[in-house]
């Protein structure tokens, strides 16, 4: 097992450092100047050489690349070229945002998906079974900035009953602010003990999930459902079944068991979905994370931004296919790790 | 994944399969509405200008005495911000979502199939070489890759294409190389090899033969998938620039006013979702055919 993990970690790091090279790669061979983007449309051609020279654009690509190396080593993942901020540190402030979509979009397509697969599963062919295949196509077919305006105008628009975008009232983050200790609205309010601003910070929290959640919760629903399917017919639980075992418990817990490794394989997926879904939640709801960080700086070509977040990314989708490898040894003996 | 490696297998068997499977999608509800739902969608693009009634307002004519309008009578899915007839410009965007898609799997078919047949086919440090590239490729989150080559190229409807295209053809080379690797020593390659046929001829008249099956089952679960993407980054503004009748910039147009003026944005998406709907019910149709396992 150690060997394994020490081996899968290597081969990691070897794609990592494969994922530094192509976002060095991509910001350097395309036809734009970084140093004209740093200082603005009224750049003048002196303030650019001297720029350029700041940003060491003018040492041969080589060099650049080691120092951009050495940098990301130590930390520094450069400056936003138009925010000016440190891009790790860009970052860091908005992810709390973002993880709380991220999550509640997760735990939602955890919470909806298995149970809707089981039931489908267990009514093959009847009425459950084809409103959970029909609602999981429809789900995972639904581009993700449509549904979330479509809830908007319904919810907001319509009935009025949740707001449509940002993450707190004006009333709550100006007049009374949620004590800050994490970043997490929601967990420092309920630490805090601020109330009305839990209320707030939910409320604003139920639709940029559900929207992120549609295209997880149908893909979890049908990947249980086909596994589900698969092991109800093999001969274990029939045996179960002729020692006379309620099936629920036959369900929800001998096959159940059986039916979810292929389910964390899709888990897995779908957290690799919400990574870059979340950059559209974010823009319909206004909801300040990530992924506008990420939206600016890809039109606005914010070179270093992009490479930070691309490497962000990268990191977090080859970690979460780690976990997925162990938790899948962990759960199933048979799986080999080799 | 290895989904693909079951169908890979399935469907470079025999012929009589493929006809078999044929009649068992015939045969299916689903794959018959999602056929019929598809034709209807390509009558359309095919047909745009002629359905369309306001051919020239679908391509970007302004109408400003017809601002903001809500549906009726004149025009079924109102108006924009420009007084552009919305029915026409969804009926015009098909053109460039179905073609941009087209492109996008046709382009990765040209630069995965071939690599992924040379590197199963040759095996060793080609092989090996190849698969570590695509895992490189496949370590980005889905559509990341694609959304940073779109904004660095500048955006275009083709830079768009080219971008998706560089981030898919991984999936089609590993499926080709699926295919290679349980021929390269199937009989009649062997013979021919005997015979003293060269490899890239062996790979193009025999082995790549059997591999198109598995190519085309994995183009139709993918289309609807590119649909989405290709919508995806014309929202962000990654794709068509305006005046073009493109789907995702559609909606991002109506995106600040759906609040109030709900059809801006409500029909083009409503486009998007209609086309992914019928890939994605034909592709689960293909697939419950090829691979009884994923269960029916």
């Amino acid at each position: 097992m150690l060997y394994w993990l020490g081996r899968r970690l290597l081969t990691s790091a070897v794609t990592l450092f494969g994922v530094v090279t192509v976002t060095f790669v991509l910001a350097r061979v395309v036809p734009s100047n970084p140093a004209a983007v740093y200082i603005g449309p009224l750049a003048r051609p002196a303030e650019i050489a001297r720029v350029t020279k700041q940003l060491g654009l003018d040492r041969p690509l080589p060099v650049q690349y080691a120092r951009y190396l050495r940098n990301l080593a130590e930390g520094d993942w450069g400056t936003s070229l138009a925010t000016k901020e440190p891009v790790l540190g860009g970052i860091a402030t908005r992810l709390p945002a973002t993880l709380e979509l991220i999550v509640s979009a997760m735990a939602l397509a955890i919470l909806l998906g298995i149970p809707l697969g089981v039931i489908a599963a267990r009514f093959p062919a009847r009425a459950p079974d084809v409103l959970v295949r029909v609602g999981s196509v429809f789900g995972i077919s639904m581009p993700v900035f449509w549904l979330g305006l479509l809830l908007q105008a319904l919810f907001s628009g319509k009935l009025g009953l949740l707001p449509a975008t940002s993450r707190l009232s004006l009333e709550t983050s100006v007049l009374h602010p949620i004590p800050h200790l994490t970043g997490f609205a929601i967990f420092d309010a309920l630490v805090g003990g601020d109330w009305s601003g839990l209320r707030d910070a939910a409320t604003h929290l139920i639709l940029p999930a559900l929207t992120l959640a549609a295209y997880p919760i149908g893909l979890v629903a049908r990947m249980t459902r086909a596994s589900m399917l698969e092991v109800l017919g093999q001969d274990y639980i029939r045996t179960a079944r002729t020692f006379g075992l309620g099936e629920r418990k036959i369900v929800w817990h001998l096959a159940l068991r059986n039916a979810f490794p292929p389910t964390l394989t899709i888990i897995g997926l779908s957290f690799a979905y919400l990574l870059t879904g979340t950059f559209f939640v974010e823009l319909v709801y206004d909801w300040p994370g990530i992924g506008q960080f990420a939206t600016n700086a890809l039109l606005n070509l914010d070179y270093p931004v992009i490479m930070g977040i691309t490497l962000f990314g990268a990191i977090g989708f080859l970690s979460t296919n780690l976990l997925v490898d162990v938790l899948q040894a962990r759960l199933d003996p048979r799986v080999r790790l080799t | 994944m290895s989904a693909a490696a079951d169908w890979a297998s399935a469907a470079a068997a025999a012929p009589e399969a493929r006809a078999g499977v044929l009649r068992a999608l015939r045969r299916d509800p689903v794959a018959l509405a999602a056929s019929t739902l598809l034709a209807l969608v390509v009558l359309t693009t095919l047909l745009a200008p002629v359905i369309a009634p306001y051919p020239g307002q679908g391509r970007g004519t302004a109408d400003v005495a017809a601002r903001d309008l809500a549906p009726g009578a004149a025009h079924l899915f109102g108006t924009d911000h420009l007084g552009r007839d919305m029915l026409s410009r969804v009926i015009m965007g098909s053109r460039p979502a179905l073609g941009s898609a087209a492109a996008v799997v046709v382009l990765a078919v040209l630069i995965g199939v071939p690599l992924g047949l040379a590197a199963g086919y040759f095996g060793g440090k080609v092989d090996e070489g190849l698969m570590r590239l695509t895992d490189l490729f496949l370590s980005f989150p889905p559509l990341l890759l694609a959304m940073v080559i779109a904004a660095l190229l500048g955006p275009s409807l083709v830079h768009a294409v080219v971008a998706l295209a560089i981030s898919w053809w991984p999936w089609y080379a590993r499926l080709a190389r699926t295919v290679a690797q349980s021929l390269r020593h199937a009989p009649f390659v062997d013979a021919a090899r005997v015979f003293g046929v060269r490899a890239p001829a062996i790979l193009a008249r025999h082995v790549l033969r059997n591999a198109l099956t598995p190519i085309l089952v994995q183009a139709t679960v993918d289309a609807g998938t590119v649909i989405l993407a290709i919508g995806s980054l014309s929202f962000l503004g990654l794709g068509s620039q305006p005046p073009l009748p493109d789907w995702g910039l559609m909606v991002s147009d109506g995106r600040t006013t759906v609040l109030t003026e709900w059809w801006i944005a409500t029909f083009p998406g409503l486009a998007i979702f209609v086309v992914a709907l019928g890939f994605n019910l034909l592709g689960d149709a293909l697939r419950d055919v090829l691979d009884p396992r994923s269960g029916r």
